[in-house]
């Protein structure tokens, strides 16, 4: 899961609700809905390396936070 | 109890007064206030504590069920039920009697798409808008003419401030977690008013809802912005409704390719539109075919791009799509145009509020109060 990071707070309290406390997820600066296309493929490229790990760590992943 | 706090008087013999004996004890009244602001169930102001004899008395209102589910948020795992709307109406500060109204303001948002897709957790922070229509707003001493929208009658601040408790207690959305309101709604949790019928020179918006004449019944809908329309300048119905179509048709609001906008006409205003010959559904067509800007407005707001399908989202497109001159309009039928007819005939002034999504165009009927209802009224 990539989320912005202004909603963080949320993001956690929905791990939480949905019983994965600590569920790990990439964040990327806010805003982006006014990004143009260019600037969300830029916004992808600098979170892909995070996200590559994420989903190569798997299980383990979820248990390192 | 009423009037100013009792003070001591130094100079007056010390003998048990009956009255004052008689009094509850503000010191644990303040305990249990404190109590409850502890437990994090308070939007920011007092709660009225609630015993099990309170809650009783909310209950023995309606027929429903207390383990009945008015609603459940599957994504939070949480839901709401007839007793827990009751203790949460109770502490709101509502009377017993008017727990049939908030079941059925509760049933009435909850038809909106807007409501049941989320827009309760939106960044917007959206206000519900209640209309009460029918012989229980005299009956409840609910406020339809002088302030509406200004506070000072209890059924009409504590009504919309149950559902607020509710989406509080019973969902747990509490602002900077699953409440992500920017800056949400002035009175957010205090819009609640009965539509001022005896003055209205048109058919009640349930009985245009198609419910019995006399019926009582619930409107509700999801809002955002309410702006006025102080118009005591003209009595050409055309230039009246210019006034109207100049604050609907603003860019700021426009999000999607088309918009919801709805009028609270005050008496004057609809009085002098229907004695021009003009019907609620003639007012909606004149709207619909005048409000709307022309596309160089919408490219100059950087909102002249419209994404295609879905409600169409709207963006700044690179390219002129549009020649500039072309007028788009924004209202996209009769359903988008709520108009409601309430306040004091003292000024031509109206209210223009936004629907957040879509209005169910329906309203529910309250269910009578089952219990009789008692002497104490609220105001």
């Amino acid at each position: 899961m990539i989320c912005s990071d202004a909603f963080k707070a949320t993001a956690d309290a929905m791990a939480d609700v949905q019983g994965a406390p600590g569920y790990v997820y990439v964040t990327t600066p806010h805003p982006v809905a006014g990004l143009t296309p260019e600037q969300v493929r830029e916004r992808a490229e600098a979170v892909a390396g995070e996200v590559a790990a994420l989903l190569g760590a798997g299980e383990q992943g979820r248990a390192v936070r | 109890m009423a009037g100013e706090p009792r003070q001591p008087d130094p100079d007056v013999a010390r003998e048990p007064d009956p009255d004052v004996a008689r009094e509850p004890d503000p010191d644990v009244a303040r305990e249990a206030i404190e109590y409850c602001y502890e437990q994090g169930w308070s939007d920011g102001l007092p709660v009225v504590p609630a015993s099990q004899a309170l809650l009783d008395q909310f209950l023995a209102q309606t027929s429903r069920s207390p383990d009945e589910v008015l609603w459940r948020m599957d994504h939070l795992g949480r839901e709401c039920t007839v007793h827990t709307a009751a203790i949460n109406a109770a502490m709101a500060g509502c009377l017993p009697e008017y727990f049939p109204v908030v079941l059925a303001a509760w049933d009435a948002v909850m038809r909106d798409r807007a409501a049941k897709g989320g827009g309760w957790q939106s960044t917007s922070g959206p206000a519900p808008l209640i209309v009460i229509n029918g012989p229980i707003r005299g009956e409840l001493g609910i406020n339809c003419t002088g302030g509406i929208f200004a506070g000072g009658f209890r059924p009409n601040a504590t009504i919309p401030r149950a559902l607020g408790l509710m989406l509080r207690n019973a969902f747990g959305v509490v602002p900077h977690v699953f409440d992500q309101t920017t800056q949400g709604i002035p009175g957010r949790w205090a819009i609640c008013f009965g539509e001022n019928e005896e003055e209205s020179p048109w058919e009640p918006l349930a009985t245009e809802m198609g419910l019995d004449a006399n019926a009582n019944a619930v409107s509700c809908t999801l809002t955002r912005t309410y702006e006025f329309v102080d118009n005591r300048h003209t009595q050409d119905p055309e230039q009246l409704l210019n006034d109207f179509a100049d604050t609907i048709s603003r860019t700021g609001v426009m999000i999607f390719r088309a918009q919801s906008a709805g009028i609270v006409f005050c008496p004057e205003h609809a009085q002098m539109l229907a004695g021009a010959g003009y019907s609620k559904v003639d007012v909606k067509d004149w709207l619909i075919e005048r409000c709307g800007r022309v596309e160089a407005d919408l490219r100059a707001a950087g909102k002249d791009g419209v994404s295609e399908g879905g409600l169409g989202a709207r963006s700044a497109s690179e390219d002129e799509r549009v020649p500039g001159e072309v007028f788009t309009p924004f209202l996209p039928g009769r359903a988008s145009v709520p108009i409601i007819v309430a306040g004091a005939r003292n000024a031509a002034i109206s209210m223009v509020f936004r629907v957040f999504g879509e209005w169910s165009n329906s309203s529910v009927e309250i269910e009578s109060a089952r219990s009789p209802v008692a002497a104490t009224k609220g105001g």
